[in-house]
């Protein structure tokens, strides 16, 4: 009788698109492959352009003008909102309109209905955790390859009996007649690219990295230490365009890293003490309203150079001596710095390309590609497929957004009359 | 105060631009038919090849700078200067470049253009004089040594006369010949 | 037993017969048959590149052609000659255009280039054609773990494409000997020997920056693949002294110098003494097993 949809991806678009259509009463599968929701998102901390925790941005948007928590969200109340977590897709086949999945359903060690997050099994195993106090389901997750002796103690203490250790992963099928493919994007991790140290030197770090280290909830409580040796770090450089715009990495411009970067100089600045924060960049692009973030950090005292990096290597006080050469000044400079940050491209996740083969779909420097390049309907890239959010490449936060509804609005327009 | 040199016109109190009509704007099109300049339109000016340079800091045109010339047409500077015949050919700026640009090859066939004209540093048309007579760059004079070692005196296989030949037709025999 | 054409080049037996003698005895040892080729001279070196590039192409076209008649690869012990042979290998077989005019002159000497035969560093072949297992299973003396600094060659690594070369192959190389590769800032940095002729100051300072980076990573000895880099960094250390006052008493070797010893060959045989920075402090650190 239902039609249900099927969407890859528990990240900002694909629940954005879950909870719209299961809002519009349509029956939707949110498969998302981590133990807990919110993709890349998650680890943002404050994300461009309203700078709001994402829990609240999201929670706030499905309920305009009340901000409430996002677990108190459409994820949990939603009866046509069926999400399944720790979930891969095995295989899809059928047709278009009418697919069967197979659903490869990792082991559910703690049944996220009966946990009430007390923190008993925390005590006793290192295998436990809270990957954050907003996180989605409201359930601490076990990670098998860390099990201790502790853990089978936590299983029997837990008051409410939400521990499983001998859960076993299984399969199931699914019948969907749509399928949105919201897979995201993953941080480039350019090990590869000599200049610049990363995985060599330790106070060369990503972006998305550095974005973990200001979160006041992550590990380092929000103050910014070096990973080399704990010290405070009293000075930060970036760097623009690592792996994007680059025929060797990837050609296309990631879009979101200079805002992304210059967000974080003007955290670091603004709300840290005695931390400079010096830029180098080859062109700037903060389109349209972003470009207040550029003014703002201008103002806030970020040091731009316009140039590129000739090399990186530790520097003798502890964080790494930096060459760069101005190109309007055509000179080179030498900085020592605490920390280094590349604002890495952002690429295609791991495991979208078998999705995009398992469902034939056009492909773009690994992202999936709309169905006519010539169509201005990005978001179709099959019949009945659909896709959104960095799925179709670099995006932001509100870009996704409108993607996942416009979506939405296909879907419903094809099921209408 | 006292100025008692000659002055032949007026002081120069400001630099004149660059008249675009003087540049030869057919320079790009030549070295994009030069064997590797196929790239050389793609440049965007991000300044990567002289942040990769080792030397380009004691240089007057920088890596993109002499991109940037060949774009604008300068041929008569970027054939003149001694920077393409300083460059290590090291290809660190063609690797580093985000472009594709061929930067080296690049430098390697500005100096082929150069040769054309006649402009070749003095040390470099020694070695293609060496090169025409001798047909190598390096003549064996230590043989004791070759044979302290084993190896037999005489390189085995080594027959510098059809080099020669060959070089006497080609550009080297103009350069070295012709003195 | 697999055979190669061995284009030896000018330098390495004027100026290094003893890289020359080493590369020959461990490619013995090793089963690779090394056979110099016949009337063939020099590659022209990058200069000849500069001031000539089609008498460039047709010398190395010409040597390209004589190794391409008896099937063989092609081996080099020189980063010059390899850079050269493998530079136009790659013009030619990417341009029908060039590629015909050039025949047309090498068939007055009865000679034709497909493009069929390749071109690789000697020690290269040694990496794929025998291996690291094989080339463990013959080093009877291994070093003691002693820290040496690869100077691998600016025309060895690159351009990429033309040479098809990674760093990993001289890595794996030396530390099959028991040594222990040094990682430096200024490893990819050109030793400046192809800026000797135009600007001797310049290429003096590219040679002092390039030891003082392995110098200051502790490295105990450097090591080359090519005459030309081991002439800069090892004889160089000498106008380096005059120039800046500074001794980085560091020496050089080639790398079948240094498998050779490993193989349990005399110092003598690889011509240690040759080597310009004494370089018999390496003898200390070969292991008796």
């Amino acid at each position: 009788m239902s039609h249900p949809v099927l969407i890859i991806g528990a990240g900002v678009a694909g629940m954005t698109a879950a909870v719209e259509l299961a809002d519009s009463g349509i029956q939707t599968i949110l498969v998302e492959r981590k133990t807990t929701v919110g993709g890349n998102a998650l680890d943002l901390y404050k994300a461009f352009p309203t700078d709001d925790c994402f829990y609240c941005f999201e929670g706030n948007r499905w309920r305009p003008g009340i901000r409430k928590c996002f677990y108190r969200s459409a994820l949990l109340d939603q009866p046509n909102l069926v999400l399944k977590t720790n979930t891969t897709i095995k295989e899809i086949s059928g047709e278009p309109g009418s697919f069967t999945v197979v659903l490869s359903v990792g082991p559910q060690y703690v049944d996220a209905a009966k946990c009430i997050m007390c923190g008993v099994c925390l005590e006793h195993s290192k295998a436990f955790d809270i990957v954050s106090p907003q996180c989605q389901p409201q359930a601490v997750t076990y990670d098998p390859s860390k099990a201790d002796d502790g853990a089978k103690r936590a299983a029997e203490e837990c008051p409410t009996k939400a521990i499983d250790l001998d859960a076993e992963p299984s399969e199931e099928t699914v019948n969907v007649a749509d399928v949105i493919v919201a897979t995201g994007y993953h941080e480039m991790q350019p090990v590869n690219i000599d200049e610049y140290g990363y995985g060599k030197i330790p106070n060369v770090i990503t972006q998305l990295e550095l974005a973990q280290m200001l979160d006041p909830n992550g590990v380092a409580g929000g103050v910014l230490t070096r990973p080399s040796d704990g010290e405070p770090v009293r000075s930060v450089m970036m760097v623009q365009c690592v792996g994007s715009r680059d025929e060797n990495y990837y050609p296309y411009c990631s879009k979101i890293c200079c805002v992304f970067a210059l967000k974080h100089a003007n955290i670091i600045v603004l709300e840290r003490e005695n931390i400079s924060v010096s830029v180098v960049y080859m062109d700037i692009r903060t389109y349209d309203r972003h470009e207040r973030y550029y003014r703002e950090a201008r103002e806030a005292g970020v040091n731009f150079i316009r140039g590129r990096v000739q090399i990186v290597r530790p520097s003798t006080s502890g964080g790494v001596e930096v060459v760069v050469y101005d190109s309007l000044l055509d000179r080179y400079l030498r900085f020592d710095a605490d920390l280094f940050v590349l604002s890495s491209a952002l690429e295609a996740p791991e495991g979208g390309s078998e999705i995009i083969k398992a469902l034939g779909l056009r492909e773009s420097s690994g992202f999936v590609a709309p169905a006519n390049p010539e169509s201005e309907e990005r978001v179709i890239v099959g019949d009945h497929v659909y896709a959104c959010g960095t799925a179709l490449g670099p995006a932001e936060v509100p870009e996704s957004v409108t993607q996942a509804r416009a979506v939405v609005s296909k879907i419903l327009q094809s099921r209408r009359g | 105060m006292a100025e008692t040199d000659d002055k032949t016109g007026p002081p120069v109190t400001l630099i004149e631009p660059i008249d675009m009509t003087k540049l030869d704007p057919n320079f790009r099109k030549e070295i994009q038919n030069m064997p590797d300049g196929d790239e050389v339109n793609a440049c965007f000016a991000c300044s990567t090849c002289t942040a990769a340079c080792p030397i380009a800091n004691q240089w007057k045109y920088k890596p993109h700078q002499l991109i940037r010339m060949i774009l604008l047409g300068m041929r008569e500077e970027v054939l003149s200067s001694r920077e393409i015949w300083e460059c290590l050919t090291c290809f660190q700026c063609q690797e580093r470049c985000p472009q594709g640009v061929r930067v080296t090859d690049i430098i390697f066939d500005l100096r082929d253009l150069a040769s054309e004209e006649g402009k070749i540093p003095d040390a470099v048309k020694f070695l293609a004089k060496e090169l025409l007579e001798k047909g190598q760059l390096y003549v064996v004079t230590a043989d004791w040594e070759r044979e302290d070692l084993d190896l037999e005196p005489e390189v085995p296989g080594l027959s510098t006369d059809e080099f020669k030949e060959i070089l006497k037709r080609t550009r080297t025999g103009k350069i070295a010949g012709g003195e | 037993m697999p055979t190669y054409n061995l284009y030896m080049g000018c330098s390495v037996p004027a100026n290094y017969p003893n890289y020359e003698a080493a590369t020959l005895k461990v490619a013995e040892k090793l089963g690779m048959e090394l056979q110099y080729m016949e009337g063939v001279a020099c590659c022209g070196s990058p200069n000849l590149r500069a001031i000539d590039y089609f008498g460039w192409l047709l010398v190395n076209a010409r040597t390209l052609a004589i190794g391409e008649k008896n099937g063989h690869d092609i081996v080099t012990p020189c980063n010059g000659c390899f850079a050269a042979l493998k530079d136009v290998w790659y013009h030619l077989k990417h341009n029908e255009e060039d590629l015909k005019k050039v025949n047309e002159e090498l068939k007055k000497s009865g000679l034709e280039l497909k493009c069929n035969v390749r071109v690789r560093h000697v020690v290269e072949a040694m990496y794929t054609d025998i291996g690291i297992v094989a080339i463990k299973e013959r080093i009877t003396k291994p070093l003691d773990g002693v820290r040496i600094a690869i100077h691998y060659g600016c025309h060895l690594l690159r351009p990429k494409d033309v040479t098809e070369f990674t760093p990993e192959v001289l890595d794996e190389l030396l530390r099959a000997t028991g040594a222990t590769v040094v990682e430096y800032p200024l490893w990819k940095q050109c030793c400046g020997a192809t800026v000797l002729p135009v600007n001797e100051d310049l290429a003096v300072r590219l040679a002092h920056d390039k030891l003082k980076s392995m110098k200051d990573a502790e490295a105990e000895f450097a090591m080359v693949v090519c005459p030309a880099c081991g002439n800069q960094l090892d004889l160089q250390q000498f106008g380096i002294k005059e120039s800046y006052g500074v001794e980085f008493n560091l020496p050089v070797l080639f790398y079948p110098q240094i498998l050779a010893l490993a193989m349990g060959m005399s110092e003598d045989e690889v011509g240690l003494g040759m080597n310009r920075v004494p370089a018999d402090p390496i003898l200390c650190h070969f292991t008796s097993e």
